[in-house]
């Protein structure tokens, strides 16, 4: 059976204006299967945002494919949904209007938009906020409208950027751990680009690790950790170790960039 | 105690009233004891304000009033309707911006006032002349900042509509749009001090009403305090239509209250 997301040598180059042309990706390959949590980590600009963007069908590659359910991906579709890590919310909207906006783009009438923005306002536990506006909102608020707006428009996948990085350490904490219940609960497939090494190994089936640029898969390790995960297994010796082998795959990119 | 606290609360205002009081005595003092000046050559605010009261009773006043305020209106409205489709296409389309820029900048610079005669012409000495004038003063500010507003759209915005497969029409009337309010109103401010002063000297030019017409009569027939009622009504206008613009601002981008913009 073919994988739910196939991408197969993807190469993308930027040319900014009177500067050598950028290689940001490179021969890039992933497969992801239907519900799984992968995710991308990197050295800074090795192309993890991009290929996401490509994921989301903004931005189109030079060459290679990418499929989503069988189907050539050649522009943003219901199916996928990104998490912006600068939130993305519109200032002169509220809550409620902020997370409408997926269904309004997509002709749902608004008695359906109102009562499914109210139930995933619900699930974020923003109820009380409904009709705030994003710059009465902390950072952490912000992005749990980010992810119902993600939510509503009900996508198979969900596409994060970074999505925590903005975000003092607690509040990261405990976004990741309602991520993982919503997820759970959820299924959707999801690919979560981060910073992170830790972030990576609490939340993911998989770490796909990349090269400094142009980015490369480097490689792709399994983190067979049992869920449901709590913040407890944060501090196993398990978990310690699978941060290390990630750890050591990233190091070399790292370094190898001087 | 309580009174001192009130004072300090309210400082603003209070300083800015005695502010005009000191002014408005001190004038008054000085041409009554210090430069008694003959009245035919310069006036004092006991005098202006007689003026006030008898041209409040009269209506000629008000009859020029409204027949400024038409041409201002019929003016500035379609400068309004104008200016913000041309600035808000010129900052999205590279290639209409590249065509118009170089021609509006020029226009903007340059003293338009010196067009009068031109615009009187062509448009006769009637509303529509100075309504041409006002236009031409005032669409400027709603294009260039309509077109600095889309510029300063933020772009990841512009990437949330198109990657839930908004249209160009979504993308202007949901993100593009709503962030260029703020830019648009704070034109709409400066378009009104240039508005006026379209008015205004269209009527110098020809006219035979209007406040711009009787502020030079007055100054004709060596009638100083009705020429500084004329002057203190266009000032009070000017001055109420900015900070209605100022309300309207916080209104539309709550946003941004941090921001003092003046």
């Amino acid at each position: 059976m073919a994988p739910f997301i196939q991408a197969q040598k993807l190469t993308l180059s930027f040319r900014p204006k009177n500067r050598e042309p950028v290689t940001a990706l490179s021969d890039f390959y992933l497969e992801v299967g239907k519900g799984e949590f992968v995710s991308i980590v990197g050295p800074s600009g090795c192309g993890k945002s991009t290929f996401l963007n490509i994921v989301l069908g903004l931005i189109k590659p030079d060459s290679g494919e990418i499929h989503l359910n069988g189907a050539r991906i050649t522009g943003p579709g219901q199916e996928r949904a990104m998490v912006f890590q600068e939130f993305g919310l519109l200032p002169w909207r509220t809550v409620t209007a902020n997370v409408e906006l997926g269904l309004e783009l997509k002709g749902i009438p608004p008695a359906q938009r109102a009562e499914r923005a109210t139930e995933l306002i619900q699930l974020v536990g923003l109820k009380d906020f409904a009709s705030h506006y994003p710059h009465e909102l902390s950072g952490g608020m912000k992005q749990r409208v980010g992810l119902a707006r993600a939510l509503a428009t009900e996508p198979e996948v969900l596409l994060m950027d970074e999505p925590f990085a903005a975000l003092d350490a607690q509040t990261r904490d405990l976004m990741q751990m309602e991520l993982l219940q919503i997820w759970e609960h959820t299924k959707k497939t999801v690919l979560f680009v981060t910073h992170s090494i830790e972030e990576a190994a609490y939340l993911s089936d998989r770490v796909v690790v990349m090269t400094a640029r142009p980015g490369r898969t480097k490689d792709i390790l399994n983190i067979d950790l049992p869920r449901p995960r709590d913040y407890e297994m944060r501090l196993t010796p398990e978990f310690n170790e699978i941060k290390l082998r990630i750890w050591d795959v990233l190091k070399e990119e790292l370094t190898s960039r001087g | 105690m309580r009174a001192k606290k009130y004072f300090s609360e309210h400082r603003r205002l209070w300083l800015a009233l005695c502010s005009f009081f000191f002014l408005f005595t001190a004038w008054e003092l000085m041409l009554t004891y210090i430069f008694p000046v003959n009245p035919f050559f310069f006036t004092k605010p006991s005098l202006i304000a007689a003026a006030f009261k008898e041209q409040f009773q009269g209506t000629k006043l008000w009859h020029d009033l409204a027949v400024s305020s038409q041409a201002f209106l019929w003016g500035f409205s379609f400068a309004v309707i104008v200016g913000i489709p041309v600035g808000l296409v010129m900052g999205w389309r590279k290639r209409v911006e590249y065509s118009l820029d170089p021609f509006l900048t020029a226009l903007y610079a340059s003293p338009l006032v010196a067009l009068a005669p031109l615009f009187i012409i062509v448009f006769g000495v009637g509303v529509l002349g100075k309504a041409a004038l006002v236009f031409l003063l005032a669409v400027f500010p709603f294009i260039f900042n309509a077109f600095a507003g889309v510029k300063s759209t933020d772009s990841l915005l512009i990437n949330v509509i198109r990657s839930y497969g908004g249209s160009e029409k979504d993308l202007y009337l949901k993100v593009i749009l709503p962030s260029t309010m703020p830019y648009i109103i704070a034109g709409a401010r400066l378009a009104i001090g240039r508005g006026l002063v379209g008015v205004i000297v269209g009527e110098f030019y020809a006219a035979s009403e209007g406040i711009g017409f009787a502020i030079t009569q007055a100054g004709d027939t060596y009638r100083l305090p009705d020429m500084f009622v004329g002057i203190i009504i266009l000032s009070l206008i000017a001055v109420g239509l900015t900070e209605l613009m100022r309300k309207l601002e916080l209104m539309v981008a709550p946003w941004r209250t941090t921001d003092e913009v003046r």
